[in-house]
C-alpha cells in the first residue's frame, strides 16, 4: 500500500502491562543489541490492568507452602480445567519472579515486623502467599519495571493502537502488526521478528465491569481474526462488589475490595434486609460466584436501590477500624460522594477477568510462528475460575519468559519478512470504514451490548440466554458494520476509537457466548441454569473457539491431567 | 436515573493546542458525576472530536490529569460538586506541559526528568537468591514508604511555579522518587542519585512553595522529600563526595 508509513524493529511488543514490560526487560537482557519497541494504546505504563492490582501476587514461598500446595489450589480453584503444565511454570516461576522484582528491578513489597516478606490470606488458599504492597500493589510493580523500561532505550510507540497482525506474503507467518497512531489519525506498518500479543483482556463488554476503561479486547479479537485457537472462552470471572453510582459515569463497576466482607460488611436489598443468608450457609462470607449470583438474583426480582443494584454496608462495625482497615476505599467512596463508613453503598457484581484466551506453549509461542502471547490474552493458566493473587503472577511470569523466548527466536529463526500486502489493505478499509458511512449513534450500540451481555451472556445462563445473545450479537455486529462516524479530523479522535473498541469486543463477545452454549454444566466462573451441576471432573474438557470466515467455531478438547488427575494431589 | 431537577452545568473546555480557545458546553447534572464524566458526556453526546486521555477511571493510572476552575486535579476522583463554582467548570490541560490536543498534553518530558534524577532502582546486589531482610520500622524504610505511592500523574508539576519559571527544573515527582531511592538500603548508586539532583536544575531549585504538597492527590509531600535531598547534598558536597 503506497502512502503507509513502515517502519522495522526486531521485537514488537504490544502492551506495557506486566508481560510487556518484563518481556522487554528480559528479552534486552538476553540480547541487548536487539531493538525492542513497546506499542501501547495510552501511555507507557499508565494503560492495562496490571497496575490496578490491589490485592497482591502468590508465590508459594511462605513457612510451610510449597509449589505443590500453590499448585494444587489453582487447579482446585481452576475446576481441573487449567493446563497443568502452564500452571506448573506459573508456580514455580512466580518464585524466581518476586525475587528478581525486588532485587532486580526495585519493588519493595511489605514485610513483616522481622523485616521478612508478609503474605497475606486470600481466598481458595490453604496457605496465606500473597506478597503485596498494601493495597496498591500493581502501582509498585508497573511504576518500578516502566522506570527500568524508560532507563534502557527501549522504543516507545505511545498512543499507538495495534489494528491487526498481518501475515507473510506465503501466509507462513507473522510479518508484523498494523499499527494507527492516534494521535495523528495515521496508519504505521510495523514489520518485527517476533511480535508480542500482551495486550491483556478485560470483560469490558459487559453493562458493569472492573478493568481500566480503555480495555477492548482488541488482543483476543486480532489473534480470532488471525486465525488463532482461543480455549474456555466462556471463563468469565464476576467480582460481587462494584460501585453503581448511576448514569453516565465512568466510575460505575470498579472494585469495591472483597475484604470489606471478610471484615463483616453486610449486603443488603433495596429495602435494607440482608439475603445472602438464602444462598449459603456463610452469608455475605461466601466465595465470589455464589455472592455474585446472590446479589444477581436479588436484582432480577426487583429488590434494588435507586441505580439497580443492591448495597454494601459497613456501619454496624466500629467506624476506626472500617476508616483504618479500608482507608483507600473509603476516600475512594468520598470522592466520588459515597459514604462507605456510615452509609449504604449502592453495588453490583461486576466482570473482572477471564481465564480464557490464546492458546499458548511454554515458552510462549503460539500457532503463528513469530506471534507469541502472554498475560490476560492467553488462556490455560487459570482453567475455570482465577485465585486473587495469580493475575498479576500470570502476566509477569510469561511475560519475562517470553521476552528471552523473542530474543532467541529472532537470533534462530527469526527475521524481517515482507508483509502480505492485501491484508494490510483489507484492515485498513475496515478501520477507514465507518468515515463513509453516515454517522449513527454508537452510544446506543454500546449501551445495547453492556446490556444484552450482561442479561444474557453473564452471571446466569441458558440455552435460550445463549441463543438471544448471539443473535442480538449478529444484529449489532451488523449495524457496526453501517454505523458511520462525522466527518471530523482523525488526529486523537476518540470517537473513533471508541468504534473499533465496540467491533473488539463484539467479535470477542461472540467468542464467550459461543463457548458458553457449548460448556453443559456449571462450574468455576460459568453456570448454566439448564445444567446447574458440574459434570465429571474426570471427563472435563477444554471449549476451543475459532473465527472461520465470519461464523464461530467451537470444538472441545479433553483436559490433559499431565501432573495430578481429579481425586488426586500432589500437595 | 435523570436528575432533571438538578439542572445543568455549563462547561467550558479547551480547544486547540498551545493556540486555542474555550468552547462552553451544557451538560447535565448527575449526583454522581466526576470531570471525567463531564469531560466524557461532552466526547460521547455533544462533540466527538472532543480530545482528552484517560485510562483506569479510578486513581491508579495518573492518565487523566487536568486543570479544574485553574488547579490541577485528577478527574476521574474529582466530584464536579467539589469544583464547580456557580455551575460553572473550565477544564483545561495541565500546565507546564506541551499539549497535543485539546485536553491531552505530552507527559514524555515529566518522565525524561525522572531519568535525569536517576529515578530508577540500582541493584546492589541482582542476583541475590533471596529478598532483602529490611524492618518497616527501620527510619530509612519508614522515609521511603512515606514517600513511594505516587502515581505519575503529573498534577505536581502542572503546580509548580518553579517549573514555569525554569523549565529544565526535574520536578516534585522526579526529586520525590530519588529521595525514595536514597533511603533505599538495597539500592547500589546513593551517590549517582546524590549527583543527579545536586544539579542547579535539581533539589536546590525547590523554593518551598509546597503548591506540590497541596494538590498531590494521593496525599504525598515532595517539598519534605526535597528538602531531605538537599541535606544529603549539601553533607556529601562537604565530604567531597560528590
Amino acid at each position: 500500500m503506497s502512502g503507509l508509513e513502515r517502519h522495522q524493529t526486531d521485537l514488537l511488543i504490544l502492551g506495557s502491562g506486566g508481560a510487556g514490560l518484563l518481556a522487554a526487560l528480559h528479552a534486552h537482557d538476553k540480547d541487548p543489541s536487539l531493538e525492542i519497541t513497546i506499542a501501547v494504546k495510552g501511555l507507557l505504563g499508565k494503560s492495562g490492568c496490571t497496575r490496578m492490582v490491589q490485592g497482591g501476587y502468590n508465590v508459594a514461598l511462605a513457612p510451610g507452602d510449597s509449589l505443590q500446595r500453590h499448585f494444587m489450589d489453582t487447579i482446585e480453584g481452576g475446576k481441573w480445567l487449567n493446563h497443568q503444565e502452564l500452571a506448573w511454570r506459573l508456580v514455580e516461576g512466580a518464585v524466581e519472579r518476586i525475587v528478581e522484582l525486588e532485587n532486580r528491578w526495585g519493588c519493595f513489597f511489605d514485610r513483616n515486623p522481622d523485616g521478612r516478606l508478609h503474605f497475606k490470606a486470600f481466598a481458595g488458599q490453604t496457605v496465606d502467599r500473597t506478597v503485596h504492597k498494601g493495597d496498591l500493589t500493581g502501582i509498585e510493580i508497573i511504576n518500578r519495571l516502566a522506570e527500568q523500561v524508560w532507563a534502557r532505550g527501549i522504543k516507545r510507540m505511545e498512543e499507538h493502537r495495534a489494528i491487526a497482525l498481518i501475515p507473510s506474503r506465503d501466509g507462513q507467518r507473522l510479518s508484523g502488526v498494523l499499527m494507527l497512531d492516534i494521535r495523528t489519525g495515521e496508519f504505521r506498518f510495523v514489520a518485527a521478528k517476533a511480535v508480542l500479543l500482551a495486550t491483556g483482556g478485560g470483560p469490558t463488554m459487559y453493562l458493569y465491569h472492573t478493568p481500566s476503561g480503555d480495555k477492548s479486547c482488541d488482543g483476543l479479537a486480532m489473534a480470532l481474526r488471525a486465525g488463532l485457537k482461543l480455549r474456555d472462552m466462556e471463563m468469565v470471572q464476576f467480582h460481587p462488589t462494584g460501585l453503581i453510582a448511576g448514569k453516565d459515569t465512568r466510575i460505575t463497576g470498579t472494585i469495591i475490595e472483597e475484604g470489606l466482607r471478610g471484615a463483616g460488611g453486610h449486603i443488603l436489598d433495596g429495602s435494607g434486609e440482608r439475603f445472602m443468608h438464602k444462598y449459603d450457609p456463610r452469608n455475605e462470607r461466601a466465595t465470589r460466584d455464589i455472592v455474585s449470583r446472590g446479589m444477581y438474583d436479588q436484582m432480577k426480582a426487583g429488590r434494588t436501590g435507586p441505580n439497580g443494584g443492591v448495597f454494601i454496608t459497613m456501619k454496624h462495625l466500629d467506624p476506626a477500624m472500617v476508616r483504618k482497615q479500608f482507608k483507600g476505599m473509603v476516600t475512594r467512596c468520598a470522592d466520588v460522594g459515597f459514604d462507605l463508613v456510615s452509609g449504604n453503598v449502592e453495588v453490583v457484581p461486576t466482570a473482572h477477568y477471564m481465564m480464557g484466551g490464546v492458546e499458548y506453549a511454554l515458552d510462549c509461542r503460539t500457532s503463528l510462528p513469530g506471534l507469541f502471547a502472554a498475560g490476560e490474552d492467553t488462556g490455560g493458566v487459570h482453567g475455570a475460575n482465577r485465585l486473587g493473587g495469580n493475575g498479576v503472577a500470570n502476566s509477569t511470569v510469561y511475560g519475562g519468559i517470553a521476552g528471552e523466548a523473542m530474543a532467541a527466536f529472532a537470533k534462530s529463526d527469526g527475521g524481517i519478512v515482507a508483509p502480505d500486502e492485501a491484508a494490510i489493505e483489507a484492515a485498513v478499509a475496515d478501520t477507514m470504514r465507518p468515515f463513509s458511512r453516515k454517522s449513527g449513534d454508537l452510544n446506543a450500540l454500546r449501551e445495547r451490548l453492556y446490556k444484552l451481555m450482561w442479561d444474557d451472556v453473564g452471571i446466569i445462563r441458558s440455552e435460550e440466554s445463549l441463543k438471544r445473545g448471539e443473535k442480538a450479537l449478529d444484529d449489532l455486529a451488523a449495524e457496526l458494520a453501517e454505523t458511520g462516524l462525522p466527518q471530523t479530523t482523525r488526529a486523537f479522535n476518540l470517537t473513533w476509537a471508541d468504534w473499533l473498541s465496540l467491533d473488539s469486543l463484539i467479535l470477542t463477545s461472540r467468542a464467550i457466548a459461543a463457548a458458553a452454549l457449548r460448556r453443559d454444566d456449571s462450574r468455576g466462573a460459568h453456570y448454566r441454569s439448564d445444567f446447574p451441576e458440574t459434570g465429571s471432573l474426570e471427563k472435563s474438557e477444554n471449549t476451543v473457539v475459532t473465527l472461520e470466515g465470519n461464523r464461530i467455531a467451537v470444538t472441545t478438547t479433553p483436559v490433559a491431567f499431565t501432573r495430578v488427575r481429579p481425586g488426586q494431589t500432589l500437595a | 436515573m435523570t436528575n432533571a431537577s438538578l439542572g445543568t452545568l455549563k462547561v467550558e473546555i479547551w480547544r486547540g493546542a498551545e493556540e486555542g480557545d474555550f468552547e462552553t458546553f451544557e451538560v447535565p447534572s448527575q449526583p454522581s458525576q466526576t470531570v471525567l464524566d463531564l469531560v466524557t458526556y461532552v466526547q460521547r453526546k455533544l462533540d466527538p472530536s472532543l480530545a482528552y486521555r484517560f485510562a483506569c477511571r479510578v486513581g491508579v493510572c495518573g492518565s487523566c490529569a487536568m486543570t479544574v476552575n485553574g488547579t490541577p486535579r485528577w478527574t476521574c476522583r474529582t466530584h464536579v460538586q467539589k469544583v464547580a463554582s456557580s455551575g460553572r467548570v473550565r477544564i483545561e490541560p495541565l500546565r507546564n506541559l506541551p499539549i497535543l490536543k485539546d485536553l491531552a498534553t505530552d507527559m514524555a518530558p515529566f518522565f525524561d526528568k525522572g531519568q535525569e534524577a536517576l529515578g530508577r532502582f540500582v541493584p546492589s546486589d541482582a542476583r541475590a537468591s533471596e529478598v532483602a531482610t529490611i524492618p518497616p520500622d527501620d527510619p530509612k524504610r519508614k522515609e521511603a514508604n512515606a514517600a513511594i505511592e505516587c502515581i505519575g500523574c503529573g498534577v505536581c508539576y502542572s503546580a509548580c511555579d518553579v517549573v514555569s519559571w525554569q523549565p529544565d527544573y526535574l520536578g516534585p515527582a522526579a526529586l520525590n522518587r530519588a529521595w525514595t531511592l536514597v533511603n533505599d538500603v538495597r539500592d547500589g548508586d546513593r551517590q549517582g542519585h546524590l549527583k543527579a539532583v545536586a544539579e542547579d536544575a535539581g533539589c536546590h531549585a525547590c523554593h518551598g512553595h509546597q503548591n506540590c504538597v497541596e494538590h498531590c492527590p494521593v496525599g504525598l509531600n515532595p517539598t519534605r522529600s526535597i528538602a531531605g535531598l538537599k541535606r544529603l547534598v549539601v553533607m556529601a558536597a562537604l565530604k567531597g563526595e560528590l
